[in-house]
């Protein structure tokens, strides 16, 4: 019995670790210069299930899409429908930074350069 | 009397020039519908489009012009097709090249010494518009004709300006733009107008005074 609690917390814990992991994916965005214009980036990303939050940075040229626990996307689907509101993607990578912490990353360097 | 306005004009877009150039185009993205309102004495249109693909967007417009002097006044409804025809997407830039046309009924006045003259003809509105944009600076050059039998209304315009400062995404950016247009047949003069234009990711609006004194006011909204 005991053995049996313990198997089922080690499983529990690993299994949530897996759940939980958080999973962004980055794009590098060319041609995005207007916010009213990128809209449709960030639109056609909150429109997918799996999305939980977007960011975006017109200034680094960054879209970020942050995916639900337990979610995929792959890194085509989020380039298709970059190509799709009109702009181009130069690269792209999977971060397993939530967006707070990517946007985080980039406002201090903006702020000092003012 | 236009020598001023003139030269400050050419100023600002030899300074334009020199730097990074933003925008809305005629057109939204994939699947959105656009509408759009440009207003004042003498020009009032509205129109909304869909974007059928990323390239292509259909619409209806309608458009009232009146002469400077009052003598004339036309009103036109069309069916419109925009196609983005090229695009290049830079690190730090925009730039598109459209075309704009549209197809439709226009009702015309004249006023002459001592008798008016209506009528009503098809229009056609082919036309063709650059732009180049950055975060900071904006540039568009429009020709677009207005013909029926008998009628030129050609329409030509040349924008140009500069955002105060950048912007976060989710924020709302001010620009100066500065525009000079002229439509054939209705004005003799080039109508300038500095405006205040303000961009958020929701709404794009311009406010502005004309060199005829007269307001002027332009909105775009994405659906």
């Amino acid at each position: 019995m005991k053995k049996l609690l313990l198997t089922s917390l080690i499983l529990s814990t690993l299994l949530s670790n897996v759940a939980y992991a958080t999973q962004t994916i980055k794009a590098n965005v060319n041609g995005m210069v207007c916010a009213f214009c990128a809209q449709g980036i960030e639109r056609k990303m909150r429109a997918l299930s799996q999305t939980k939050d977007v960011y975006v940075n017109l200034k680094q040229r960054v879209v970020a899409v942050e995916l639900k626990d337990g979610q995929t996307l792959s890194n085509d689907t989020v380039k298709d429908l970059i190509k799709d509101a009109g702009y181009e993607v130069t690269s792209i990578e999977v971060s397993e930074h939530p967006i707070t912490q990517i946007k985080a990353g980039y406002e201090p360097i903006e702020k000092e350069k003012k | 009397m236009f020598i001023k306005p003139l030269s400050v004009t050419m100023s600002c877009l030899a300074l334009l020039l020199s730097h990074q150039y933003a925008t809305a185009g005629p057109m939204g993205f994939s699947g959105s519908a656009m509408t759009m309102g440009d207003f004042n004495n003498n020009w009032q249109e509205m129109f909304i489009n869909y974007a059928i693909t990323p390239r292509d967007a259909f619409g209806v417009s309608a458009t009232y012009m009146r002469a400077d002097d009052k003598t004339k006044t036309r009103t036109l409804e069309e069916v419109t097709y925009t196609r983005l025809l090229t695009r290049w997407n830079m690190p730090h830039a925009q730039a598109n090249l459209w075309f704009m046309g549209g197809i439709g009924a226009l009702q015309g006045e004249d006023k002459q010494a001592g008798k008016d003259q209506r009528f009503d003809k098809i229009m056609v509105t082919p036309g063709v518009q650059f732009d180049y944009e950055t975060t900071r600076i904006y540039f568009a050059a429009t020709y677009r004709l207005y013909r029926a039998s008998d009628i030129n209304h050609d329409y030509s315009a040349v924008r140009a300006g500069f955002s105060f400062y950048e912007t976060e995404y989710d924020k709302t950016q001010p620009w100066f733009i500065l525009e000079a247009r002229n439509m054939n047949g209705l004005s003799e003069k080039i109508e300038i107008t500095p405006m205040l234009r303000f961009i958020n990711k929701s709404f794009f609006i311009e406010a502005g005074v004309n060199n005829s004194r007269e307001p002027r006011f332009n909105f775009m909204y994405i659906f």
